[in-house]
């Protein structure tokens, strides 16, 4: 990573024997789920700074599609508090909390500690109790060390805020990479690419981005290492070479070439070794794979049956099934990081292109509210519990597959295609 | 020494285009649809640039270039459109690209490159496809028409570069397109 980042815990104060084993199996499915209600009073120390830090974990609570926060406007001490004090708990309990959350921000020097309590208020466990440290210019990531430790030790889930997203930014008429963490902040652009960069794809291991770039005129693909930031040209038949995806090897990647006349899916093997293998022979435009992460599916858009629908290969029967019938425009799948769900884009009953879900024999289709104003792009987080998207504004979104929050994760506008990492160390 | 080859040259094609565009004006009534391609090859071949650079006058010369180059932005201005989601062509497209043929048949020098445009509907990853069989489509169409593959190239841009901004079927039908650009042989 670019920015290196100095972020220590100090200090680890926590009651461990309630801690552990409990792990809850969040089914994507189950309507039940009920997010946990979290109070999160105003933080004490400096108050433009310690607002600031406030706002981020609020949005960040949103994200995790795990908490929501209760309106501090129902609170009977609506803070700064920096403890949560043994007796108040009940006042927590009053307005329906499960955890009460409570902050000191501290300035020292060039560093800043935050210095978090959560607490289960039914139980009165003291969830976390821990100073996280960071520079000033990076304070954010203490709120998702933060954010990470509260998933885990509430929920047993995986620390989402410890990843990335790259989309394509729009500055003036040119389009570069831009790479951010998964909630917005820490964002940076990768410039030097040409004038118009698209369609970025992770590599599974999260140390190189596949992209196309029209830097020879003409749509080629390429691929960045993010240790060296050296790009190495990868595919420019004549024709398209565009919508990479990564195999989970590591070692090839799918895309769309359309070097033998018309769009079609092949696999490039990369480090130069070997021709690309054709997967796909149809007249019609074949585009947008997604391989699974055992390796063993490829889900793909094609025209064939006369309108964009999502069909699955199998790798090694190369046997073919469609899998969408609803509606005239199913395209861009992707796999969720369990291979069980496919995230798609489908132009719903309202004439606007949503985000869906369904599974990967066919069944299941959920299509998600999103902003309801024209939805692209979708990508999974690492977890495979959310969608990151881009909408017509401009801005990434992410949503739970419930669909009852849609948290906007940018604000410049002129973002599209977000593709989401999986964890970094 | 060079110099003088290319006024030479540059007349020469400069009354080419002259004594072409007259025969053109006569015969695009009749150019309708296919043309069979041999008929404007004979026109072309069979013209000696020697023979047609003697009437040059001073005047003529310096009208010439301004000439070559509206020519040149009228095939670019004109554009072939494209219904949603679709990458054939309609006799509106057809006849444009007839007379496409017709000039590239008359400029056996300059080559063209087309690319293929889409309007913002639908996912991205789908409209450089798209983008890439319009573009497809109409260098098929000019090929069938007799001009050599090896001066028709094709690029997609997908959605990416839309003529017109906004959203709406105005927009929509107008981006929905493949533009034709001049390159230099």
């Amino acid at each position: 990573m670019k920015k290196i980042l100095s972020l220590m815990i100090v200090l680890a104060v926590v009651f461990p024997s309630v801690l552990g084993a409990q792990r809850l199996h969040i089914d994507i499915e189950a309507r039940g789920f009920k997010r946990m209600k979290v109070a999160m009073p105003a933080f004490a120390g400096p108050k433009e700074l310690a607002d600031s830090v406030w706002s981020q974990c609020a949005k960040d609570l949103e994200i995790t599609g795990a908490f929501s926060l209760l309106n501090p406007k129902g609170y009977i001490n609506p803070g700064p508090i920096s403890f949560i004090e043994p007796g108040t708990l009940k006042d927590w309990a009053l307005i329906g909390a499960d955890y009460a959350v409570a902050a000191r921000v501290e300035r020292q020097g060039a560093q800043v500690n935050l210095v978090v309590q959560a607490v289960e208020v039914s139980t009165t466990r003291v969830v976390l109790s821990t100073v996280y440290t960071t520079k000033a210019e990076a304070v954010h990531r203490g709120v998702h060390a933060f954010m990470d430790a509260l998933m885990e030790k509430t929920l047993g889930l995986e620390p989402i805020f410890s990843s990335k997203i790259v989309a394509v930014q729009k500055v003036g008429k040119k389009k570069q990479l831009y790479t951010m963490w998964c909630d917005g902040t820490g964002g940076a652009a990768i410039k030097g690419g040409g004038d118009l960069v698209l369609n970025p794809a992770w590599s599974f291991d999260g140390k190189k981005i596949a992209f196309v770039s029209y830097w020879k005129n003409n749509p080629d693909l390429y691929l960045l290492d993010l240790r060296t930031y050296k790009v190495d040209l990868l595919s420019s038949h004549k024709g398209i070479n565009v919508t990479p995806c990564f195999d989970p090897t590591g070692t090839k990647i799918a895309c769309t070439l359309s070097k033998d006349g018309d769009p079609e899916i092949y696999i490039v093997p990369l480090g130069g070794g070997g021709a690309p293998e054709r997967l796909t022979r149809s007249w019609a435009t074949d585009t947008s794979p997604s391989v699974s992460p055992d390796g063993r599916k490829l889900a793909f858009c094609s025209s064939r049956a006369g309108t964009p629908q999502i069909y699955v290969m199998d790798l090694v029967t190369k046997k073919v099934e469609r899998i969408t019938f609803q509606g005239s425009y199913n395209s861009e799948p992707v796999f969720s990081p369990k291979g069980d769900v496919i995230a798609f884009i489908h132009l719903a009953e309202d004439r606007r292109f949503h985000i869906a879900l369904i599974r990967t024999d066919g069944t299941r289709m959920k299509v998600l509210p999103g902003t309801g104003r024209g939805d692209e792009s979708p990508t999974f987080s690492p977890d495979g519990r959310l969608v990151a998207f881009s909408s017509s504004d401009g801005n990434i979104y992410v949503t739970d597959f419930m669909g009852t929050s849609v948290v906007r994760v940018t604000d410049t506008g002129g973002f599209t295609e977000p593709c989401w990492s999986p964890l970094m160390e | 020494m060079r110099n003088a080859e290319r006024v030479v040259g540059l007349m020469a094609l400069v009354s080419l285009i002259f004594f072409i565009s007259g025969c053109a004006k006569h015969g695009v009534q009749q150019v309708e649809g296919p043309t069979p391609p041999s008929q404007q090859e004979d026109v072309i071949t069979g013209t000696p640039d020697m023979e047609l650079d003697m009437p040059g006058s001073e005047g003529d010369v310096s009208a010439a270039p301004q000439a070559v180059e509206e020519e040149i932005a009228k095939f670019e201005q004109d554009r072939i459109y494209f219904d949603f989601d679709k990458f054939n062509l309609t006799a509106e497209a057809r006849k444009i690209l007839a007379e496409k043929a017709s000039f590239l048949n008359a400029h056996p020098n300059m080559n063209v490159r087309i690319e293929g445009h889409c309007d913002e509907r639908g996912t991205r990853e789908y409209n450089l496809a798209l983008g890439e069989r319009r573009a497809k489509s109409a260098q098929d169409y000019l090929v069938f028409l007799g001009i050599n593959p090896t001066r028709v190239s094709t690029i997609s841009y997908g959605e990416e570069k839309p003529l017109e901004a906004g959203s709406g079927e105005d927009a929509w039908t107008k981006n929905r397109r493949a533009e034709f650009r001049i390159l230099g042989n």
